[in-house]
């Protein structure tokens, strides 16, 4: 047994995000670490690599008890991580970054660059990366990323490895590649462990699968007796969040059209309306434009050519404050980095795209009724509108969003990955939020990569590639027909059509 | 719990009042507090307007050059036969206009305010020296003196002044709409964005508004010396920084009070007082004044962090 870890806990401030985490790795063997988002998977590799510590629970290495205070304590270990998020120097070359922290000396203690570049170009070689060792990684993709993180990973010789999610911005070829090194590693002996959501790849590269759900391991079993249906079923646990589905209303009246939207080179001539009532999905591949969409239509960026018309009438938008003024909404995807301002209180975040002020003086108890109103009408769970909204759960935090559009009387609702981070009674929470808000009259635009959740809340389904729409689809569709419309050169769809 | 620490700067500046007042029998007198009022009402008044900058999570470090350029105008028109009120005034509109002019390069020119007030720190301190010739103004009315000298009921006028501003600065933060965007422009400035709120709008005048508070200190600094000094006011921008910052203020914005500003000030006043009186080296002065800044913040930052 290389590692065991039994009843890990940690909680951030007010928010337990591991309850009792379990987890042993072997020796030589890919271990798969699969929940749903927010299930806690990654708290649990940061406390493995030394990223977090534990709040309580037993972590032991080799069959000692271990603490790792810091990643460096966990690397002398010989645990190492590769990150979902890349963890790199961006501004110095992938030789630089594979021996960050352990670069090579030479008789004077002087950092040798030359063998360093040597040593560096022999990895990249052997893998055969598309990288070059001289390259800054600032300019690198984030596959080229993730390839940097991985050569050091194996650079240093370890004997635990952690995938986090290695492949989520990969291409099939790289993906390939990393198959590759993972079972090359396994097969030397070092035990992976490999956090994916990809059905497909589970089987291809896994041993052994570990099950969170809601900050808790609840199964451990071999990958060859465990049906894909029940590992689902361990994954999604509450039977709520799969058997929600939304009854449409009949569309009103068109609250926007966008007409020929382009902003090279991320969207090309899109057009779409949106209906009062009518929850519209959105879905496409990372980087098929629909975050770019989102932003245009809101002001954020500028399209070189299109028209956007707001409750039928023609209106330039050329700054968020526009689009507000217009009734328009976004619940950006970065909600730490956009939507929320977490260090202050809950009420100041519900009524900021609307203080409530007479003369620029502030109407205090105004706006105490605003937040009140909000906290009920969203059933934000809260201590009060005094809290500072960093504290709050995800899903809480997603709602405190929500409700500074609700307040302001938005009409038209840009949702951009609105489950992304938040577990699954919230989802379905956020669900509900959407679709009353879809029944009092406002047209939601619902951008997700979750295509179960497209395929539970949407009246209709859009889908983009190569920022252009591919084509829409009715709200009771399958996945299938979904990824087809995604992925398929333009060409086929225009003959399928 | 809570509540001690976050009052533990009121507690300091108790603790330093009775501390001082154990320690010396010069110190709680009329004559030593109003001097110590007098010495602290200028970069207090600068401080305030500070506040509200660093909680824009901003920074302007161009206030010293600023306080001389405004006393500078100020006495020059004063010498030029101008009443003592419009030498005021004027003094406190340069400030205002020096401000603006920083708040317009940060939010037009889109360059971080560091590197902005950097820039016109040696550019206001240089257009002084080149505007006054590098000589002092002298010829300046002798009540003008008021100002910074003068008593109401025996209370010293600066004091007054002070509370008055603190006043109107803790309104603007606390109950307008422009204070409530300026915490958050400086808790996140993409959610205000998002939000519709005019960031730009408001961060230009924030920074008016700390050059107009500048204006007026300056005002004061040249009726306590009674001359118009350009070479005036040089390292009190790190004295207000310093005020804020021990007060609560972060400099990575959203957080900081007018009372907190005005504790951390008299808390520097008074460590410089006490120095005095004790007969401590002001070298040494200087190693203290600098520990403590250093000593307030990470107390601070223990107290966050566990809050987390």
């Amino acid at each position: 047994m290389l590692l065991e870890l039994k009843g890990v806990q940690k909680r951030f401030g007010g928010v337990t995000a591991l309850r009792s985490g379990d987890l042993s790795v072997d020796a030589g063997e890919v271990h798969l670490v699969m929940g749903e988002n927010g299930a806690g998977k990654s708290t649990l590799m940061k406390i493995i690599a030394g990223l977090h510590q534990r709040d309580g629970g037993e972590m032991r290495w080799r069959g000692q008890p271990v603490n790792f205070a810091n990643p460096v304590e966990a690397a002398q270990m010989g645990i190492a991580m590769v990150h979902q998020e890349s963890l790199l120097a961006p501004h110095l070359t992938v030789a630089e970054n594979i021996f960050l922290g352990r670069e090579i000396s030479n008789r004077l203690g002087l950092v040798d660059r030359g063998a360093m570049l040597e040593k560096a170009r022999k990895l990249i070689a052997e893998h055969r990366f598309p990288l070059q060792a001289d390259w800054k990684v600032d300019r690198l993709s984030p596959a080229g990323k993730q390839l940097v993180e991985i050569c050091r990973a194996i650079q240093h010789g370890t004997s635990l490895l952690i995938f986090d999610e290695p492949t989520s911005s990969l291409s099939e070829a790289e993906t390939h590649e990393v198959f590759k090194i993972v079972r090359t590693l396994r097969d030397r002996g070092t035990g992976v462990i490999y956090i994916t959501h990809r059905m497909d790849e589970l089987r291809s590269v896994g041993d052994r699968v570990t099950i969170l759900r809601d900050g808790e391991t609840v199964h451990s079993e071999a990958m060859s007796t465990l049906s894909t249906a029940n590992m689902i079923r361990y994954m999604v646990g509450r039977e709520v969040a799969a058997l929600y589905q939304r009854e449409p209303v009949p569309p009103g009246e068109e609250l926007l059209r966008v007409h020929n939207l382009s902003a090279p080179p991320s969207l090309h001539d899109v057009t779409l309306t949106l209906r009062a009532g009518e929850i519209t999905g959105m879905a496409g591949l990372v980087g098929a434009g629909r975050t770019e969409l989102c932003r245009a239509i809101f002001g954020l960026d500028h399209p070189s050519n299109g028209q956007i018309w707001v409750a039928g009438k023609q209106t330039a938008i050329r700054s968020p404050r526009d689009a507000v003024r217009h009734g328009i909404a976004l619940i950006p995807e970065d909600r730490q980095k956009t939507g929320l301002a977490r260090e202050l209180p809950i009420a100041w975040n519900v009524t900021m795209a609307q203080t409530p002020a007479r003369y620029g003086v502030l109407r205090h108890a105004a706006e105490r009724d605003i937040t009140k109103k909000a906290i009920d009408r969203l059933r934000i769970r809260c201590d009060g509108g005094g809290q500072k909204a960093g504290r709050l759960s995800g899903g809480n935090q997603q709602k405190v969003v929500i409700s500074k559009w609700v307040s302001r009387g938005a009409r038209v609702f840009l949702f951009d990955e609105p489950t992304r981070g938040i577990d699954i009674g919230a989802k379905v929470e956020v669900f509900e939020v959407m679709d009353e808000l879809a029944r009092q009259g406002a047209a939601i635009l619902m951008v997700s990569s979750e295509l179960p959740e497209l395929l539970q809340v949407a009246d209709r389904i859009l889908v983009m590639r190569q920022g252009r729409l591919a084509g829409e689809l009715p709200g009771r569709t399958t996945q299938e027909a979904i990824m087809r419309l995604a992925t398929l050169p333009s060409s086929e769809t225009e003959l399928e059509s | 719990m809570k509540t001690v620490q976050r009052l533990l700067p009121f507690i300091t500046l108790i603790i330093l009042v009775i501390a001082l007042s154990l320690a010396t029998p010069h110190f709680l007198t009329a004559t030593n507090l109003s001097s110590v009022v007098r010495q602290t009402a200028v970069f207090n008044i600068m401080a305030l307007g500070m506040t509200l900058i660093i909680i824009s999570s901003g920074v302007d470090l161009s206030v010293g050059s600023i306080l001389a350029m405004g006393g500078l105008m100020g006495t020059m028109a004063m010498a030029k036969g101008q009443p003592i009120l419009v030498g005021v005034i004027t003094g406190i509109v340069t400030g205002g206009v020096f401000g603006l002019m920083n708040g317009l390069a940060i939010t037009r020119l889109n360059i971080s305010p560091f590197i902005v007030t950097l820039g016109t720190m040696g550019i206001v301190r240089g257009l002084a020296l080149v505007v006054s010739n590098g000589l002092p103004v002298h010829e300046i009315p002798k009540s003008f003196s008021y100002l910074g000298e003068g008593t109401v009921a025996g209370v010293p006028f600066v004091l007054l002044l002070l509370v008055v501003c603190a006043a109107l600065v803790h309104f603007l933060l606390e109950h307008t709409r422009l204070g409530r965007y300026t915490f958050a422009i400086g808790s996140n400035v993409d959610a205000a964005i998002y939000a519709g709120i005019p960031v730009k709008f408001h961060t230009t005048a924030i920074y008016a508004i700390g050059g107009l508070l500048t204006g007026l200190a300056g005002m004061i600094e040249a009726s306590r010396l009674m001359t118009g000094q350009p070479t005036a006011g040089q390292g009190y921008e790190l004295q207000a920084i310093a005020a804020v910052v021990i007060g609560g203020g972060s400099l990575r914005g959203g957080e900081g009070s007018v009372v907190g500003t005005l504790i951390g000030g008299f808390i520097m006043g008074l460590l410089a007082n006490g120095c005095d009186l004790l007969g401590i080296n002001p070298y040494w002065q200087q190693v203290i004044i600098g520990a403590v800044i250093i000593l307030a913040v990470s107390v601070d930052e223990l107290r966050k962090r566990r809050a987390v």
